[in-house]
């Protein structure tokens, strides 16, 4: 590895900016001035209503706007024309007079001679249409041996007039992550920590992100690799190389049998097929055996349906969302390609009740509103920002946002239908004029014979090249299956946020796509991989691995699974009000089913997003919940504990390890349990206690 | 009580949710339990910084409590401004305060009422983070809620969840305001719900007797010693945190019973009201007699875009609607806490996010309007009867000593004995300032 430590070069005005023979545009010259010196930002002048009565775009996304304030807003007093050195502009901003935001601009800094040389050629607005159109940091990626080394970006702008310049020390930096890496107003990352993060860099409303890697092993950090099972071990082992990381051993047959059958039908695998299991001697070809039985399984459809109903929202009045959930279920039965349900969420109209998918176009009535929820759902985008300015982060503008929310005005809901009008628009949030509808960084595609809005937006954003579709949703299954996605959050794709691995999330995208945006095939790609099929046992040198995949991450069990699981090992169903018995918590169609024990556990209510960690429901009072609640303690008494407690106590010990770990106990625990049950004066009241102290441990609490 | 999902991304201030979820996911790394006595122990040495106050009642207005039709009406202004409702005289001499709060009124004197609280963050989001953190929302860290710094600094007293949230602590549209932030997820609320007295799992099943519950204790210790070095990580530590608090409360039959109402004499109960937000406020004088340091009491409903002299005091039903059931509950806490003597060491904090627009709008509403807002402090040794601060003659901002949320949180956790300036370490082992601007309100002390 070639540690990259360039060391901080002098940082020099862009030539541009100082030519001396053209006043300054205010646009690509003056206003980046402002927004580096922070006059901009939401906390100062830049929020919604201005500070001190001076108001600018936040980050300067309205130059005209921010142009007319500062020369021409009350008779023009910001700017002094005749004498430009007594501007009040400058005056504040070099703290020459009482200024609240205090010394911004000083007297002897090049932006301060900028302005003033701006001012004193008339303060003109500029070429009309000059404009930034890009920005390029260099370099994108870097290592970074050692603490306390730094690296210097430059970031390069292209303007509309095919000028590029060097805008290092106008642009702004932050750290994605600081206890990895820190970035100074000029630029310079220096690393602080070990692991992977990205620099944010925005200049004049364009986005750009460096990425930076700093080891968390030596030189000298030994790492051995297997043979890759697919493409996915390949990307994540050159990262592990690169990054010194070892990767931990393979799983082993009980802590992979428990995690498939988690992760692909929601269930714990029943006993006799864990013991069946672990008898015969290990193998890839079993493992690739038991992937296919459970992709092949009624579970998984009832899990995956579970999850796509929590992604899309799917809730309503209990027709509707009956007629929806079982649309969606039949799509995962039948493994319909992905793209092909997209487009029928987007496109289907009719009545709630009988055509299931139109529901999804019922999330909002407002055309802006059902454009974000579109946004992130299908696009892993969050555009909400972008409604009242252009995106901080981003690169989508006020136009861009009410362009694609025009593809959404003209649905309409009478009575349970929902229909497309013949009228409807989405106006400019200024001018007030209509926008056409258009996709996001896309002009519109071709319409195929039907002119219908929505149609076209879903032909843009399932088409095989959509930058989007695939990636955000082959991201999302990945967070499902290895607790973490590539994007973090997975619906907060944006070029300032850049994936831990982009080349593997193309590749696994393209594979997708190639595939006929197949479910089943995307869960077998990744499953099959040594990745997925790690132990989540840590080594020293890789326990403060985060991002890498090293090992495997500890994932939480979500609620409705975690309650089929204490009903499986209890063998007591739930029975859920308005469902026949049998019907499990995945199985549910509303999430508003009532049920005080998935609440506490932290079920998704989709209301909005539940993907990611949560640090809500849980806590204290699912500690409680399940100490004392029902949950586990209804169904102590009855079931297992019934059948199991007249074995003989190793017996029924092993047959209950089975059922919740999917291993036998070790000998230590065996030895345990086994004296309790026999000295135990009521044999029945000890074997509940056991059971109670299995459902409640650390082991079964998570999906390992 | 419901699992929240996590919240919308907000609008308009350019920093989302998103934008510091990454950061947000570090509050899962646990403390450990070594953590969670330390505090405990560090909860019984008497520091440096001697309290006024011992716990802090919080009653939250959630979406914004109008300023100019509660607590700063401005009669003389023009009528497309001016509240429709009354001022009337209070125990206070020369202040007035709105007509629907006549108990308020009379309980004024042991309240300070600052009229120019000022920030810039008009959404519920942003705006009840930076009321409720005492930080702007930044992109680079999430802001612990002052509960949950109160909890992490002062840890448990008696058995009592230290921070607790009645119904629970959602306050901000479901924002993470009144969370964790960076500190572990420990240190969030413990919601009561709405049914307090059943929190589900506060009394053992039926059938199992303390000692068998003590003797699963023991079985649990046992079995995750089993596996304890196979895997631990902040997940796992965290579990193990909450399964010790657990066991505390558990543990305490006063701690349970400080949280059934039912307990409570009735004539007490009627003094408080049937409003939610009335047996709200007495569960929360119960809890801190009880030792629980914060309780925030969220009362939602409060962002009237539109009809708000209809909504305010509900005028289909006389002594009905917001102002009513507020008057009632939060004067009943003053004169009750104040009756047992629990006055002097309790605060309490009457806030929402922001005041409302001056300007009516067209639906007879009033919107979010950040430049303007007034606060209730009482009691915690604060110097009642006072006011503080003036809005300029429309309302719509300060013209006398301004305020902003920083300032609030540093007055607020001064009197509670923590100092603001002392230094936090986030998961990552950054070390943080608990609150990095702001200053004390002297008037206050």
């Amino acid at each position: 590895m070639i540690t990259r430590a360039l060391l901080s070069v002098a940082i020099a005005w862009p030539a541009a900016l100082i030519s001396a023979a053209e006043p300054p545009p205010f646009r690509t010259a003056v206003l980046p001035v402002l927004t580096k010196a922070g006059c901009n930002a939401g906390a100062c002048h830049g929020a919604a209503t201005g500070q001190g009565g001076f108001q600018l775009s936040l980050l300067g996304y309205d130059p005209r706007e921010d142009f007319d304030r500062i020369t021409r807003e009350f008779g023009g007093r910001r700017i002094d024309l005749d004498q430009p050195g007594h501007s009040l502009l400058l005056r504040k901003s070099s703290y020459q007079i009482e200024h609240e935001g205090g010394r911004k601009l000083p007297r002897d800094s090049s932006g301060h001679a900028l302005l003033l040389r701006w001012i004193a050629r008339g303060a003109p607005y500029g070429p009309a249409e000059l404009r930034v159109t890009g920005i390029e940091v260099d370099p994108r990626d870097s290592l970074i041996q050692n603490t306390g080394e730094s690296v210097q970006l430059r970031v390069t702008a292209s303007l509309s007039n095919g000028v590029r310049e060097d805008v290092t020390p106008l642009a702004l930096y932050t750290s994605n992550d600081d206890a990895v890496a820190e970035v100074s107003k000029s630029g310079t990352v220096s690393v602080t920590g070990r692991g992977l993060t990205s620099i944010m860099v925005r200049y004049s409303g364009q986005v750009a992100a460096a990425r930076i890697a700093a080891p968390l092993g030596g030189p000298n950090q030994e790492i051995l690799l297997t043979p890759a099972a697919n493409f996915i071990d390949e990307h994540i082992d050159a990262e592990l190389l690169r990054l010194r990381v070892p990767p931990s051993s393979a799983s082993g047959d009980a802590e992979f049998l428990r995690r498939v059958h988690l992760d692909l039908a929601g269930l714990l695998p029943a006993s006799e097929a864990a013991r069946t299991f672990l008898a015969e001697p290990p193998s890839a070809e079993k493992r690739l055996r038991v992937i296919e039985t459970l992709l092949a399984s009624p579970a998984f459809v009832d899990l995956w349906t579970m999850k796509l109903a929590d992604l899309l929202l799917l809730k309503g009045g209990s027709e509707e969302a009956a007629a929806y959930h079982h649309w969606l279920r039949n799509q995962v039965a039948a493994n319909a390609p992905l793209d092909r349900v997209a487009r029928a969420l987007l496109t289907t109209t009719g009545e709630l009740t009988s055509a299931g998918p139109a529901n999804f176009l019922t999330l909002a009535n407002d055309p802006r509103d059902l454009s974000e929820h579109v946004s992130r759902i299908f696009l892993g985008t969050q555009l909400a920002c972008a409604r009242c300015h252009s995106h901080p982060s981003d690169r989508w503008t006020r136009e861009d946002y009410h362009h694609f929310a025009a593809f959404f005005a003209r649905i309409t809901r009478e009575g349970g239908a929902i229909h497309i009008a013949a009228r409807g628009e989405v106006d400019h949030p200024s001018t007030g004029e209509p926008l056409p509808p258009k996709p996001l960084g896309a002009p519109l595609p071709q319409d195929a014979g039907d002119d219908s809005r929505l149609a076209g937006l879903s032909r843009w954003l399932t088409a095989p090249d959509n930058p989007f579709f695939a990636r955000s949703f082959v991201n999302w299954v990945w967070m499902h299956l290895l607790g973490r996605g590539l994007v973090e959050p997975v619906d907060d794709f944006r070029p300032t946020n850049p994936p831990t691995h982009p080349a593997l999330l193309d590749a696994l995208a393209a594979d997708f796509v190639a595939n006929g945006f197949d479910l089943r095939h995307l869960v077998r790609t990744i499953v099959s991989s040594h990745t997925y099929q790690r132990t989540s046992r840590s080594l020293v040198a890789n326990k403060s691995d985060t991002h890498l995949y090293s090992h495997a991450f500890l994932k939480e069990i979500p609620a409705p699974v975690f309650a089929d699981a204490v009903a499986q090992v209890t063998g007591v169903p739930d029975v859920f009000e308005g469902y026949t018995a049998g019907v499990r918590a995945v199985q549910l169609v509303s999430p508003a089913t009532p049920s005080p024990a998935l609440d506490v556990l932290g079920r998704c209510l989709r209301t909005g997003p539940c993907d990611g960690p949560s640090q809500l429901g849980g806590g204290l009072a699912k500690a409680l919940h399940l100490i004392n609640g029902p949950t586990i303690n209804a169904k102590l008494r009855h079931g297992a504990a019934g059948a199991l407690r007249d074995r003989s106590s190793r017996d029924a010990i092993e047959e209950v390890y089975l059922r919740a770990f999917s291993r036998a106990p070790k000998p230590v625990e065996l030895a345990e349990w086994n004296v309790l049950l026999d000295r135990a004066p009521n044999r029945s009241a000890a074997f509940e206690d056991f059971l109670w102290t299995l459902l409640n441990s650390r082991e079964f609490a998570f999906n390992r | 009580m419901p699992a929240t999902p996590r919240s919308f991304p907000l609008r308009c201030d350019g920093v989302g949710r998103r934008d510091f979820l990454h950061l947000g996911l570090l509050t899962t790394f646990g403390l450990s339990l070594t953590d969670l006595f330390r505090l405990q122990a560090r909860a019984g040495d008497p520091s440096a910084h001697s309290p006024r106050a011992k716990s802090c009642i919080l009653i939250w207005l959630d979406g914004g409590p109008s300023h100019l039709d509660m607590f700063d009406l401005k009669p003389d202004a023009p009528s497309e401004l001016r509240s429709q409702f009354k001022a009337i005289p209070t125990s206070v001499a020369g202040l007035r305060i709105c007509e629907h709060l006549p108990r308020t009124a009379a309980a004024m004197r042991h309240a300070a009422l600052i009229r120019s609280l000022t920030h810039e963050l008009g959404n519920h989001d942003t705006g009840t983070r930076f009321m409720l953190t005492g930080h702007r929302p930044g992109p680079a860290l999430e802001y612990p809620s002052l509960g949950s710094l109160v909890a992490h600094t002062q840890g448990f007293r008696e058995a009592m969840p230290p921070y607790v949230a009645i119904p629970n602590d959602s306050a901000g549209g479901n924002s993470n305001a009144a969370r964790s932030g960076y500190l572990p997820g420990a240190f969030n609320a413990f919601n009561t719900g709405n049914d307090p007295a059943n929190v589900d799992g506060l009394h053992l099943p039926e059938g199992l007797s303390f000692a068998r519950s003590e003797q699963r204790r023991e079985m649990l210790r046992k079995m995750d010693a089993f596996t304890q070095a196979s895997e631990e990580g902040p997940a796992t530590r965290n579990r193990d945190a909450f399964y010790e608090q657990a066991y505390r409360l558990l543990a305490s039959p006063e701690a349970k019973a400080a949280f059934d109402l039912s307990r409570e004499d009735p004539k007490t109960r009627e003094r408080y009201g049937p409003a939610r937000v009335g047996s709200g406020c007495l569960l929360a004088r119960r809890l801190i007699e009880a030792g629980t340091r914060f309780v925030t009491v969220v009362d939602t409903g409060w962002d009237m875009h539109q009809h708000i002299f209809k909504e305010l005091p509900d005028s289909r039903f006389p002594g009905s609607g917001k102002l009513p059931a507020l008057d009632r509950a939060y004067a009943a806490l003053l004169t009750d806490l104040h009756e047992r003597g629990l006055l002097e060491s309790t605060l309490v904090v009457l806030m929402g996010e922001f005041g409302r627009t001056p300007k009516l709008n067209a639906a007879a509403g009033r919107d979010h309007w950040p430049r303007a807002g007034s606060v209730c402090l009482a009691g915690g040794g604060i110097q009642g009867g006072q006011v503080i601060g003036a809005t300029n003659r429309f309302g719509e901002h300060p013209v006398e000593r301004p305020l902003g949320p920083p300032d609030l949180a540093w007055t607020i956790l001064q009197l509670l004995g923590i100092d603001p300036g002392q230094e936090l370490t986030t998961p990552t082992g950054r070390p943080v300032k608990i609150l990095n601007e702001g200053a004390s309100i002297a008037e206050l002390l």
